[in-house]
């Protein structure tokens, strides 16, 4: 590295506007539902209404004749029916031969107006013959469990999905026999819906040359891309995906989205004309994939003196009809299961299981909201019966710097725990509220207090290959431009980018523009999940920066006749030894007059690590990020309501690359961990969903959302841009455990399950609905979206 | 059937049938996008715009209801010189904005509330939000800047 990129960091950790932010406070920002391309025709969905059942018959012809209709599909339009999906390949890009959810689409209808679409697909001839269906992920793989897995081969259940997860350390059952105190607790989390604001939409445009130009809100555009040539039989130069704005997604607009960009590309294909698909919220509810269920039962094992000792831990996640991203999830979960402590010994065996009950996927967290949830009430039920401070519990055992994690991972950098924990416990006056709280005899209004930690691994980790690539050029107007294959779904990944290479080319980012995510213009840099983007993106466009700052140097050497290490900057001017300031673009122009093109790019790949899968031992992540939260809130102990008054989050992320941005994921991710500790209620009763709107799913307010004090440790991590590590699904790992300590710390009683409703907190159980209450068939209506035509506008 | 109201001050007469909402004639008769829908029922806040003076979800509002009112909406809140006003400045500095999705009825909301009570305390910005869901800002940064916007109105002569 050159000398004059050790100066203070100019961009990066400061005050920074968010590059995007101008055309969305405007409304000029361009969703999927914003688009109005001349010709556009609309698609609609046939989507099951049974839980199980074998396709006898679909005739999609009588769609032909509705007026309006141009053209109608099914998986025989597909190659190999439209078969895919990652890690484990069970779904298809329409329904074939079985439906195994409702709301699963099994056939697709274009036409002039959604209205008209919508009467196509009404007009299907569908003969569902039901089968027997699966709703208790507690027997599944009971031997005369109803069939809903695909086949395996391996002689294993066909409803097990992927792999038994496992994590290792010593016996465990026999570190638990010697333990003085043991807790054996089970405890339940519920589905959650990502609830992002804006529904799902994909725009198709096909190409004069036979191919298509797919604009998707997905994550990962070059998954699309390569789901789309598979099942389309086209060569990947002919598809091209596009990210337009996303209005939200947090893990959730992946197979989904892939899934309505095939049948819209295969419409478009067909009918030569743009063709858009735009779901209600409803069916988004119904339709997508969601955070999975998990029942989970954990013994840990102590000494009297509150020295944790061993963590047996089964979980059995509900992840419904299809695998999705789950196996990953399960194996994350595994990961973190025992929270971020040391033990002697462990034994941790996660697995997924299919059902009918929807299905799941990826969502913030992936796993570890679950897992965390159990442990961290564990360990506090722990501290309770030992009469021990559950911060000091936690201080005595929490992982620090040079600890060997359970898995057998030694950590010699970035380990923030400790002062994530006693930072939070100072600024949110634990003691004094601890001790306070323990007094109150109050018959109507309790207040409590709660902590939780966590440890958060970085990036994909023995999940997959990690790596990115960056590219980054002078355009003729000297802005210069940058794409990155890892894309800014409402995250501020943009304008993480964006600093990062003003940093490094020493130029102001108002210079900086990047471009859309494309699969043309960027390179493939896998998936933008694991909140990989800062670390993985920001190293590859921190190396592209720099490998065309090596050449600006030279030019700027040689215009003013030096060794490029007599060179200072001042702004973005070169200065050389006769101290005079040569403008950036002058700099530029002789560049390109010496030859030289101004462009390039960065490539970067995540140290190496290793898992044994059979072992259950390994370096399963590069490095994890810590934090503690502290909830305080306030029980009416007659109604069972419970408001939270404060929360103190402090996370150790490394360096903070653009702190408005880090401080809103960190409040976003709040605020979406406590609508899972308290509100966000999904019941499938006999696999139909009883929530599919915002008046029955309920997300935080303004107002259930209470000021949040948030605080950083910047523990650097040596391989991160910077030192940064990340912050986007951690924030709500912690959340729910917190505000459930906090809830017993008030009332005494301890909630197990998700979420932590009214009658939960009252009465310690649910109310049961009725015996004699069928299935709510009822509530599965998929409202059509309405007109949108054009028609003649007169100005007075 | 004709409808003739005041939008973003100025007088306009659309065509429309009588059975659609104001969110629809603004988005697909007014090709004025700004204005979004997220749930279509009534619960998301992020079709708000202003009706004579007060704050409506566009999606409960059937177009003739339109007739005669004067109506704002995001395309119709900027400053002077036609660039972001204040409260959209404050947005943008105070990190208000994540997706997007939800914003321009956030703005409006925040407009809304300005004009009513240009005092507001933190609860009462809270509570004038309260019918606009925001899934990934935690709200904290949107109350921060319309806090900051009813400071830097109450400093003007
Ligand atoms: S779209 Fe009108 S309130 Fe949600
Ligand atoms: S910024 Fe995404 S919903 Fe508010």
């Amino acid at each position: 590295m050159s000398h004059i990129t050790q100066q203070p960091l100019t961009y990066v950790g400061k005050p920074a506007r968010r590059v995007d932010a101008l055309d969305k406070v405007t409304g000029r920002a361009k969703y999927i539902a914003d688009y109005r391309v001349p010709g556009m025709l609309h698609a609609r969905c046939l989507r099951s209404t049974v839980p199980h059942a074998r396709i006898v018959r679909l005739d999609v012809t009588p769609a032909l004749k509705v007026p309006g209709v141009h053209a109608a599909i099914t998986s025989e339009d597909f190659v190999d029916h439209g078969l895919y999906g990652f890690p484990i390949k069970d779904k298809y890009m329409l329904a074939y031969q079985k439906v195994r959810y409702v709301g699963e689409p099994i056939a697709a209808v274009v036409a002039d107006t959604p209205q008209a679409a919508q009467a196509g697909v009404q007009a299907i001839v569908c003969e569902l013959e039901l089968l027997p269906a699966l709703f208790d992920a507690r027997r599944a793989l009971d031997p005369d469990a109803p069939q809903v897995g695909p086949d395996r081969a391996d002689g294993q259940h066909p409803n097990l999905k992927g792999d038994h997860m496992i994590v290792c350390k010593g016996d465990a059952e026999a570190e638990l026999a010697a333990c003085p105190i043991v807790l054996d607790r089970e405890y339940f989390t519920d589905w959650q819906e990502h609830a992002y604001i804006e529904p799902e939409g994909v725009l198709a445009i096909p190409t004069p040359e036979g191919g298509v130009v797919v604009y998707a809100p997905n994550q990962s555009p070059f998954i699309n891309q390569g789901n789309l040539a598979m099942v389309l039989g086209l060569p990947k130069s002919l598809v091209r995906v596009i990210q337009p704005t996303v209005g939200g997604s947090f893990g959730g607009k992946d197979d989904i989205i892939y899934e309505s960009s095939a049948q819209v590309a295969k419409l478009a294909l067909l009918t030569g004309r743009p063709v858009r698909m735009v779901f209600s919220r409803e069916e988004s509810m119904v339709a997508s994939y969601k955070r999975d269920a998990m029942h989970m039962r954990i013994r840990l094992g102590a000494d009297r003196d509150g020295t944790l000792r061993a963590c047996w831990f089964r979980g059995i996640i509900d992840s419904g009809a299809y695998a999705s991203e789950t196996p990953f999830t399960a194996w994350r979960a595994s990961i973190h299961a025992m929270g971020c402590y040391r033990y002697q010994a462990c034994d941790v065996d996660v697995h997924c299981v299919y059902t009918n009950n929807g299905y799941a996927g990826a969502f913030r967290g992936f796993g570890n909201p679950e897992v965390c949830f159990a442990v961290e009430q564990t360990v506090d039920e722990l501290a309770d019966l030992l009469g021990i401070d559950p911060i000091d519990l936690r201080l005595k055992n929490c992982l620090r710097l040079g600890d060997e994690t359970v898995h057998g991972q030694k950590l010699t950098e970035s380990v923030g725990l400790i002062e994530c924990l006693t930072t939070a416990r100072r600024i949110s006056d634990w003691d004094r509220k601890r001790a306070e709280y323990g007094r109150q005899t109050s018959t109507e209004k309790r207040r409590g207090i709660g902590v939780a930690v966590m440890y958060h691994g970085m990036s994909l980790g023995a999940e997959g290959a990690d790596s990115a690539g960056a590219t980054i050029s002078i355009l003729p107007d000297y802005s210069v431009e940058i794409t990155s294959g890892l894309t800014d779904y409402g995250t501020g990944s943009r304008t993480v980018f964006t600093l990062i290479a003003a940093e490094e080319l020493g130029v102001r980012p108002e210079r900086i523009h990047m471009q859309r995510p494309d699969t043309n213009t960027a390179i493939d840099s896998g998936p933008t999940v694991a909140s990989r983007t800062t670390v993985v993106g920001g190293n590859a466009m921190r190396l592209a920066a720099r490998n065309l700052r090596q050449t600006l140097d030279m030019a700027a050497a040689n215009l003013l006749q030096c060794d490029p290490r007599q060179l200072i900057r001042d702004g973005e001017a070169y200065i050389g030894p006769d101290e005079e300031a040569v403008a950036w673009e002058k700099v530029v122009d002789h560049a390109r007059r010496l030859g030289l093109i101004l462009s390039a790019h960065g490539h970067w790949s995540a140290p190496k690590i290793a898992w044994d899968h059979h072992h259950g031992r390994g370096t399963p992540y590069m490095a994890y990020v810590y934090g503690a939260q502290i909830a305080e809130v306030e029980v009416d102990l007659r109604t069972g309501n419970v408001q939270v008054l404060h929360i103190w989050a402090v996370h150790d992320i490394g360096k903070v690359v653009f702190p408005q941005g880090a401080y809103g994921q960190l409040y976003g991710g709040i605020a979406q961990g406590l609508g899972y500790a308290l509100t966000e209620q999904i019941t499938y009763r006999e696999g139909y969903l009883q929530q599919t709107n915002f008046e029955s799913y309920l997300i935080p307010t303004s107002v259930d959302v209470p000021e949040i004090t948030g605080v950083f440790v910047e523990s650097a991590y040596s391989h991160g841009p910077y030192g940064a590590k990340n912050i986007a699904e951690p924030a709500l790992v912690p959340t729910a455990p917190a505000i459930a300590n906090a809830i017993a710390h008030a009332t005494g009683r301890r909630v197990r399950e998700l979420p932590i409703n009214l009658e939960r907190v009252l009465l310690g159980r649910d109310l049961q609905p009725p015996a004699s209450t069928q299935p709510a068939r009822a509530a599965f209506h998929i409202p059509v979206r309405s007109t949108p035509q054009t028609a003649p506008v007169a100005r007075t | 059937m004709r409808i003739e109201f005041i939008l973003n001050g100025e007088a306009v007469a659309v065509e429309a049938p009588p059975d659609i909402t104001l969110l629809d004639l603004l988005r697909d008769y007014l090709n004025l996008t700004g204005t979004k829908e997220g749930c279509a029922v009534g619960e998301c806040g992020a079709c708000a715009v202003i009706k004579d003076g007060r704050l409506v979800n566009s999606c409960m509002v059937l177009a003739p209801q339109a007739e005669g009112c004067e109506i704002v909406t995001i395309e119709g809140v900027h400053a002077a010189d036609g660039g972001p006003n204040d409260l959209q400045q404050h947005f943008i500095e105070y990190g208000a904005v994540q997706c997007g999705i939800c914003i321009p009825g956030m703005i409006m909301a925040g407009e809304a509330l300005l004009r009513q009570n240009p005092h507001p305390t933190r609860a009462e910005i809270r509570l004038a939000l309260a019918g606009n869901l925001c899934r990934c800002t935690g709200y904290q940064q949107i109350v921060d800047a319309i806090e900051a916007t009813a400071k830097g109105r109450r400093a003007q002569p």
